[in-house]
């Protein structure tokens, strides 16, 4: 592939050098003048947090060192935090915290099955529910429509609140709906069940680990988290020209082999990024379990980050939460990654 | 009904009327019989109802009255899959996240036919639409016209004895879908089985079909094939949206052996004899294509009407005079551009006479 220069004496060169950083700017300047002000407060209210969160990683950060400023030097040699090194990590993976009912690996696998147990249901109520609502056949589904994305519209600690409320032993909702039904068909179910106290589990075997509380907060976070999967799905349903089922049809297609064939490929490539992403959201579903379960029974439904925040709430281990964030952030990373290679999260079919 | 591939009878399809909507008719009442491996094409403009008819036969629409009969059969209740049809759409409606093969090959997957035969069938199927290597791609990997070939091979493998569709080349590039006329029209004549055609392109109709119903409306105004139907639109619509005409309102007179006189003001002037003709002293419109007409010098002793040079548009391949007639009327006549053949000859203001063989013009029925 031989280059033909363009000017008679450019000689040998390429003849479109790539302009110098300084160029560069210097071409730019007013777009850089635009996003200065952003890029500034970028720069303070999220990058600088999260360098000094890694350097408190490494400290044994507690209360005193918040004495510490960087920008007054006489702070400096009294209130600087010693560097422990990777002792923080150490701490936590090898459950040397003086926590309650503090073991990393048991929070990992709640955190884990909490997650995946969300995401299953939160995915085949979301498709499902997207799919009925997509047959023209329903009666009202705008209304329905609007009304399921509510869940997803409310403010999270909100609709946490009130679900603590309707688990309230005494005067929640979901007791006295037991009461009611006991009353109207006769039947016995317990009116006074403490939700966040039992600690036999429901189910034995192999899902023993699994208070009842589990199950408890994975109904409210069922109820917060599918609308946004079926939102996902019925833009993708949206999306899937009806010729595409015409063509199936014809060629004797049935509706389940429709379904199996054609839908759910073809929302597949809507669904993977809303999954990883509902992953993330869910694994670290903060207000959920904080508000309503506050990780009883003994810790049992504590998942990892609202273990990091009593750390600094109740133990006031400032590094060694900051050392736990960067935990969950690369255990989050790390399934981000290989999930986007098997999946192939970013490809997508032109219809 | 036996003898017709496919026949359609009192055809309606009414849409709405629930909830208060007004009925709307997109099919109202079509009577025809297509015959066994003909090409034949549905042509009209847009919401004529030749996409509705079409889907009426192919069973995605229940008819509002009348009946579809495919190979005799009254089909009112047979789904789509059941019905000796397949159809190629518009958009190819190709499975996306599918290879080429196994789009090809969907249909026979679903029937379970056994792998090696879906094998051998879809590269048989590929092979007739000249694509045999792609079967491996994906179709977005495919140009428009090779997702076109696809879309006919999945229809064609499933042996439909009648094969609808639905402006199947309207996405494509003028070139390619001048090609892919001429190809359609081949495969046709190989695979010899019915093909039913919708299109709002009438140079298309006319190169591909055996016959051509013209649609407007949701009514059948015209059937015949593409010579018939060019050369003798039965009314203004057929004329107007088939070519282009001139039409030049006259008063009959008596019909002749050398043809029908038409009156013009004070002309008079000889135009084909119907077949039945109406009394003399009915008013009729004469339709004539711009191209047969003929310009001469006034004083010429010709068969036709005198008038005077408007407008004279040099357009390529022809020249287009536009002449005004003694009653007023705009006549447009193509002369094409051979010889310095009416270039030159006339120009703006000029008084002609234009001139026509007494065959090329005829009464319209409306």
């Amino acid at each position: 592939m031989a280059v033909r220069p363009v000017a008679a004496d450019a000689g040998p060169k390429p003849v479109f050098k790539r302009p110098s950083l300084r160029e560069r700017i210097k071409s730019s300047r007013t777009a850089w003048l635009y996003i200065a002000p952003a890029a500034l407060i970028m720069l303070f209210v999220t990058l600088f947090p999260y360098i000094y969160q890694l350097f408190m990683a490494f400290t044994d950060y507690r209360v005193r060192n918040l004495r510490f400023n960087l920008l007054n030097p006489e702070t400096w040699a009294r209130y600087a935090p010693p560097f422990v090194g990777l002792d923080n990590f150490v701490r936590i993976l090898t459950n040397q915290l003086t926590i309650e009912n503090y073991d990393f690996w048991r929070l990992l696998l709640f955190n884990i099955t909490w997650t995946v147990a969300n995401i299953v249901f939160h995915v085949a109520l979301g498709v499902l529910i997207a799919l009925v609502l997509n047959s023209k056949t329903v009666l009202l589904r705008r209304v329905y429509r609007a009304l399921f994305v509510l869940p997803w519209a409310m403010p999270g600690y909100v609709a946490a609140l009130t679900w603590r409320n309707m688990y309230d032993d005494r005067f929640g909702a979901i007791n006295q709906l037991f009461g009611v039904i006991n009353r109207l068909i006769g039947t016995s179910f317990p009116t006074d069940t403490r939700w966040f106290v039992i600690s036999e589990p429901p189910i034995g075997g192999l899902l023993s680990f699994l208070p009842l509380a589990f199950y408890a907060v994975l109904l409210a976070n069922i109820w917060l988290g599918w609308p946004f999967m079926s939102v996902v799905a019925t833009g993708a349903l949206q999306s899937i020209p009806k010729e595409l089922y015409e063509a199936a049809s014809i060629d004797g297609a049935s509706g389940w082999q429709q379904l199996r064939k054609v839908t759910l490929p073809l929302i597949r490539p809507a669904m993977v990024p809303a999954i990883m992403l509902g992953t993330i959201w869910t694994f670290n579903q903060f207000s959920v379990i904080y508000f309503i379960s506050q990780g009883n029974p003994f810790g049992r439904t504590e998942i990892l980050i609202t273990q990091a925040y009593k750390l600094v709430a109740e133990q006031r281990l400032y590094g060694v939460a900051a050392a736990f964030s960067i935990v969950v952030f690369f255990i989050l990373l790390s399934f981000t990654l290989i999930n986007n290679r098997v999946t192939r999260a970013t490809e997508a079919y032109d219809v | 009904m036996k003898g017709y591939s496919v026949e359609l009878k009192d055809l309606v399809k009414v849409y709405g009327g629930e909830h208060g909507d007004p009925r709307v008719g997109a099919v109202n009442g079509i009577n025809l019989g297509i015959h066994p491996g003909e090409f034949f094409t549905l042509l009209g403009p847009s919401g004529c109802g030749k996409t509705t008819t079409l889907r009426l036969v192919g069973g995605f629409e229940t008819p509002t009255s009348g009946e579809v009969y495919i190979e005799g059969q009254a089909m009112s209740h047979v789904p789509p899959y059941n019905r000796p049809v397949n159809t190629v759409f518009q958009n190819y409606a190709l499975f996306p996240h599918l290879t080429v093969a196994q789009n090809v090959a969907f249909g026979l997957a679903i029937k379970r036919v056994d792998k090696k035969e879906q094998e051998r069938r879809v590269q048989e199927a590929l092979e007739m639409v000249r694509l045999p290597d792609v079967g491996k791609r994906k179709p977005a990997q495919l140009s428009g016209g090779q997702q076109q070939r696809v879309a006919l091979a999945r229809a064609l493998i499933n042996e439909p004895s009648v094969l609808l569709l639905d402006e199947p080349l309207g996405a494509l590039d003028l070139k390619l879908r001048k090609a892919m006329q001429i190809e359609l029209k081949q495969l046709q004549k190989e695979v010899g089985i019915t093909f039913i055609y919708v299109t709002h392109d009438q140079e298309e109709a006319l190169t591909m079909s055996d016959r051509i119903a013209v649609m407007a409306e949701g009514s059948i105004i015209q059937v015949g094939d593409p010579v018939g139907i060019y050369e003798q639109p039965a009314t203004r619509f057929v004329a107007n949206f088939i070519g282009e005409s001139n039409f030049i309102e006259g008063v009959l007179g008596g019909t002749g052996s050398d043809g029908a006189v038409v009156e013009v003001g004070a002309e008079r002037a000889l135009i084909r004899p119907d077949a039945e003709p109406w009394p003399a002293g009915t008013e009729v419109t004469v339709c004539v294509r711009p191209e047969k007409l003929m310009l001469y010098p006034p004083a010429t002793e010709c068969n036709g009407l005198s008038g005077t040079v408007r407008e004279v548009i040099y357009i390529g391949t022809d020249t287009e005079f536009v002449v005004e007639l003694a009653n007023g009327v705009r006549a447009v006549a193509r002369l094409q551009n051979i010889d310095g053949r009416g270039l030159g000859e006339f120009a703006v203001g000029d008084a002609v006479r234009v001139g026509w063989a007494m065959w090329d013009a005829h009464t319209l029925e409306d």
